[in-house]
């Protein structure tokens, strides 16, 4: 919601800085943390979706977990995001176990890991969240030199704001800490903490202006707090885009005498927004009593004027309602809004589609997928210009489909053979049918298929060449000879 | 070395380079590029030299993106240096040719116009007579033709016509120039690849295109190519031949799209199978057999005029029909065109500059804003047209405080204008003429209004003019 742009700097690209200050080796925070930190060395593997029937290369990432209340370990949901063996280790003795996740969320990035042997942690000391943060406040994010020593770097809290999340672009609070870091291995998660107490976990670093940017306190005590409960729900929104109402004559076109308020010019289809009756235009002057300034701030009486998502993501909770108060038409109203996460089995195109398979079906070499972000991510970092244009329009502009649009479902790839002659090179089309029903995602695909038509597939796609035709008889003697030539470990995954 | 060259040619073939030295003319000229980022502006002024020939009535052919955007023009007869203005008579864009003529008396006489030949046989040697790289004397250079296929011309940048690859090398300066065989000409040199893409590959425009231009202009005017306005996929597909009911003959296209507003609008529907064009059987790989050769089917149309009919054979739902389409333009196509010899147009209100987007928009401002994209892109295939038969957009801020707010919708696609569709330019000009207190001007997709405030642009708009020197409010 918030159009601010971040610098994205994963942390694992610390670069090399030569001939930095030696740090202290030791001093109240390493005595301190020595007990309560542990390296954790996280195997990932993810899906290749140019060939979704297979994984890619695995790779491993290196961070430093904390330990919290109930023998848990606390780190960055990127760090274990897709893997496949999680190991902890112990700083100073390099003894090893291996740890599962307990609860992981993307869209907040973090993960809470369990160890697989509870003796492991034993004679540890859980790390308390600190709370009391303001802009101006030292701390010292942790990191492990390679004979375990724990190295210390102290920085200064210079802002706190809502930002976006990596991932799901999520806005909720930051704490910016500036501090000169060192390049180390296993930097992908590494908390910062004060007095003993947890700050934050850094997750990116932009080594120029040498920012940190870590996951606050709070949203790790939202998070903590709906992973204890049995039913987690997570972070609410409420599913609303806005923006800011400084042109004076804006103001005087809607007639708002008001001081503040911020223009709504988006309401998410099916979000608690819209189900409370939030409507394109709408000011909100005032969420949950605070009263909103004409950029979209409150005055927070921890952490100052910050954008009030702060109230709607992390503050409230799921069912929780907050009332919101609008300027509509020249009248005030009081506007009760249930919050809710946001449900993404809705979701046209998912920003990101982790620790799962691609789904996929393969009919007589024709690849089916349902569009995602991290499809159109295989392009590289140029994505946007260099990927299949209408696919990334349709993810652009997702929110204005129909509603009862459901996935995009294309044709990605053809595995040239015999049943897909003359249709070789055709790759990223729209498919808007099949047999003659509507395709709203892979599995109305899958039934389609069992009733060809005068014994053919009949495909038909959004744009040119509008219509495939497969011999539905012939796939089927030919279907050992695919799953053989292109060693498909299955011929669809749903 | 090109002196070199040019002894050699006049020591072999003298009998065949004489006459056409008579009828080579160098042309120089003077244009202006349009300035698509501050429309008001006459552009920037800068030179070319090209190649032309004289062919009868005392007219001179060269290519089109010789002469376009000329403010001044000079035409210099080999031999005789002395430049003469010019001026043009025909110029058709979307084929890259040109007949320009000169007025003053005499200057066509001496001359012997060229006459025009046929297709050139694959292998068979060519000569390309200009000024490669901007010399003043003659230079020939001798090739074989390579390959005869379609190609994308890139004047226009989104036609495609018949053209000859020969591999004598066509350098800046070549093209306009005529490429000879027998003493006849088979071909406009007019472009080629940079050494850093491909070796010895230059292209001609051959006779049929310069025979089809010099027809279109005999009635005083050039109509531009005609088109179906379709697309079509091979039938390669065993199980797709069946389906739609065809014999295993390898004959016969599927048609993809009829494209609104185009001659096949209405007539064709997409999933018929085009089995012939104009009584010529249409093979599976979108060919026919033309000249006792196989040509893209296109050929057939691409000799056509506007108003001509073409008739086709096609079938629909497993039955054979007969088809007849009345030719027109190729809009909406033309979108995706460079445009020559146009001013840029706009309108400029409260600092805002609106423009419709076109191809040449798109160049200057390689906007990044993924919306305009889409519809540009998507124009014809969307139908982006039926509601937005221009594009007009957001272009510019001259920033004053009467648009300090409006910074965020740059590359912004104009939806509405107090409660009116825009659907062209002429719209946004229309709703701001009309007095109003607030001008409200609804973006595409989610956003809040831009306002203006009459009395504040009112305020505004001298000083705007005068600080951004700003010559023209408008250019519809």
């Amino acid at each position: 919601m918030s159009a601010r742009a971040l610098v994205l700097f994963a942390a694992i690209c610390l670069p090399a800085m030569g001939g930095v200050t030696p740090q202290p080796k030791t001093d109240k925070e390493g005595a301190t943390s020595n007990s309560s930190v542990l390296r954790v060395n996280s195997t990932n593997q993810a899906y290749d979706f140019f060939r979704p029937w297979t994984k890619k290369a695995p790779f491993s990432r290196r961070g430093l977990g904390t330990l919290i209340e109930g023998g848990r370990i606390l780190v960055t949901a990127e760090l274990v995001a897709n893997n496949t063996f999680i190991e902890l280790e112990k700083a100073a003795t390099a003894e090893k176990s291996s740890a599962t996740v307990e609860r992981v969320d993307y869209e907040c990035n973090l993960a809470v890991l369990r160890p697989t042997d509870p003796a492991f942690i034993a004679g540890m000391k859980p790390m308390a969240l600190d709370d009391g943060v303001r802009i101006g406040d030292r701390a010292t994010v942790l990191q492990l030199e390679p004979n375990g020593e724990i190295a210390q770097t102290l920085g200064t809290v210079t802002s706190i704001a809502v930002g976006a999340y990596p991932l799901d672009n999520m806005g909720l609070l930051l704490f910016r800490l500036s501090a000169p870091m060192q390049q180390r291995d296993g930097s992908f998660t590494l908390p910062a903490v004060r007095d003993g107490k947890l700050l934050g976990l850094l997750m990116r670093y932009d080594a120029r202006s040498q920012t940190a940017d870590l996951i606050s306190s709070p949203v790790i005590g939202h998070f903590l707090a709906e992973a204890g409960k049995g039913n987690y729900g997570g972070f609410a929104r409420a599913g609303l885009a806005f923006s800011a109402t400084r042109d004076p004559q804006l103001r005087r076109y809607i007639g708002l005498n008001e001081p503040g308020g911020v223009y709504v010019t988006d309401v998410l289809t099916g979000g608690p927004g819209e189900k409370a009756g939030l409507l394109k235009g709408d000011v909100i002057l005032a969420v949950d009593g605070k009263a909103i300034d004409q950029d979209g701030n409150y005055e927070d009486k921890e952490f100052g004027r910050i954008a009030f998502s702060h109230i709607t993501n992390t503050l409230s909770r799921p069912g929780d309602t907050l009332v919101f108060r609008v300027f509509r038409e020249g009248k005030t109203l009081e506007i009760p809004v249930k919050m809710e996460p946001r449900d993404r089995s809705k979701i046209v195109s998912e920003s990101y589609v982790v620790d799962r398979v691609p789904r996929y079906v393969v009919l007589g070499g024709v690849v089916f997928m349902e569009l995602s972000r991290p499809y159109l991510q295989e392009w590289g970092g140029d994505w946007l210009k260099e990927a299949p244009q209408r696919l990334v329009f349709y993810d652009a502009f997702q929110n204005e489909l129909p509603q009862d649009r459901g996935k995009i479902v294309f044709i990605s790839q053809i595995l040239p053979s015999q049943d897909t002659i003359g249709y070789e090179g055709l790759d990223n089309l729209v498919v808007s049918k099949v047999n003659g029903r509507e395709i709203r995602s892979l599995d109305d695909l899958a039934e389609a298929v069992r009733h060809p038509v005068n014994g053919f597939q009949k495909i038909e796609i959004e744009e040119d060449p509008g219509v495939l035709f497969l011999d539905a008889a012939a796939i089927e003697a030919n279907r050992d000879k695919l799953v053989k030539k292109y060693a498909l470990p299955a011929l669809q995954r749903l | 070395m090109f002196r070199f060259l040019m002894i050699a040619a006049l020591g072999a073939g003298i009998a065949q380079a004489t006459p056409v030295a008579r009828s080579l003319v160098r042309i120089e000229a003077t244009s202006q590029e349009p300035d698509y980022k501050a429309p008001w502006n006459p552009g920037e002024v800068s030179g070319g030299v090209g190649a032309g020939f004289i062919i009868g009535g005392n007219r001179i052919m060269t290519n089109a993106h010789v002469v376009s955007n000329a403010k001044f023009l000079t035409v210099s007869k080999e031999g005789n240096p002395k430049p003469r203005p010019a001026r043009v008579l025909f110029i058709a864009h979307d084929c890259d040719l040109a007949l320009l003529t000169v007025d003053e008396s005499g200057f066509f006489k001496g001359t012997t116009p060229l006459e025009l030949g046929g297709i050139p046989a694959i292998e068979s040697v060519v000569s390309v007579y200009g000024y490669p790289i901007g010399g003043s004397r003659l230079s020939v250079t001798q090739g074989i033709v390579s390959r005869i296929d379609f190609q994308t011309y890139t004047h226009s940048g989104m036609d495609s016509h018949l053209t000859v690859q020969i591999d004598a090398a066509i350098n800046p300066g070549n093209s306009g120039g005529p490429v000879m065989q027998g003493g006849k000409v088979v071909g406009v040199a007019f472009q080629g690849y940079s050494g850093d893409v491909a070796q010895n590959v230059g292209y001609m425009i051959p006779t049929p295109v310069i025979r089809r231009f010099l027809k279109d202009v005999e009635d005083g005017h050039y109509d531009r190519y005609v088109d179906l306005a379709l697309s079509y996929q091979t039938l390669f597909n065993p199980a797709a031949r069946a389906a739609l009911g065809l014999k295993d003959d390898d004959l016969g296209v599927l048609v993809g799209s009829v494209y609104g507003g185009g001659s096949s609008d209405g007539i064709v529907r997409p999933g018929d199978v085009l089995t012939a064009i104009d009584g010529l059987p249409i093979s599976g790989d979108a060919t026919i057999p033309m000249d006792d050769d196989s040509v893209p089917l296109a050929e057939v149309v691409e000799r056509k005029f506007k108003g001509d009919e073409v008739s086709l054979d096609v079938v629909r739902d497993g039955k054979p029909a007969k088809l007849k389409i009345p030719l027109s333009d190729p809009w909406p196509f033309n979108l995706h065109s460079n445009v020559y010899d146009e001013d840029p147009r706009f309108v400029v209100f409260g600092g805002l500059i609106f423009q419709p987007v076109d191809q040449n928009f798109m160049t200057a401002h390689e906007p990044e804003d993924l919306r305009l994209r889409y519809m540009f892109d998507f124009f014809i295939e969307d139908k982006i047209y039926k509601d937005h038969p221009e594009i007009v957009v957001l272009s510019g801020i001259l920033a004053d405080p009467v648009n300090a707010y409006a910074n965020d919708f740059r590359h912004a696609i104009v939806d509405e204008i107090n409660g009116t569709k825009i659907k062209r330019l002429a719209d946004v000009a229309a709703e701001f003429a009309k007095p109003a207190d607030y001008y409200v001007i609804k973006m595409a997709g989610a956003g809040r209004p831009v306002v203006l405030e009459r009395k504040a642009v009112e305020e505004a708009r001298q000083r705007i003019l005068s600080r951004y020197a700003v010559t023209r409010e408008q250019n519809l």
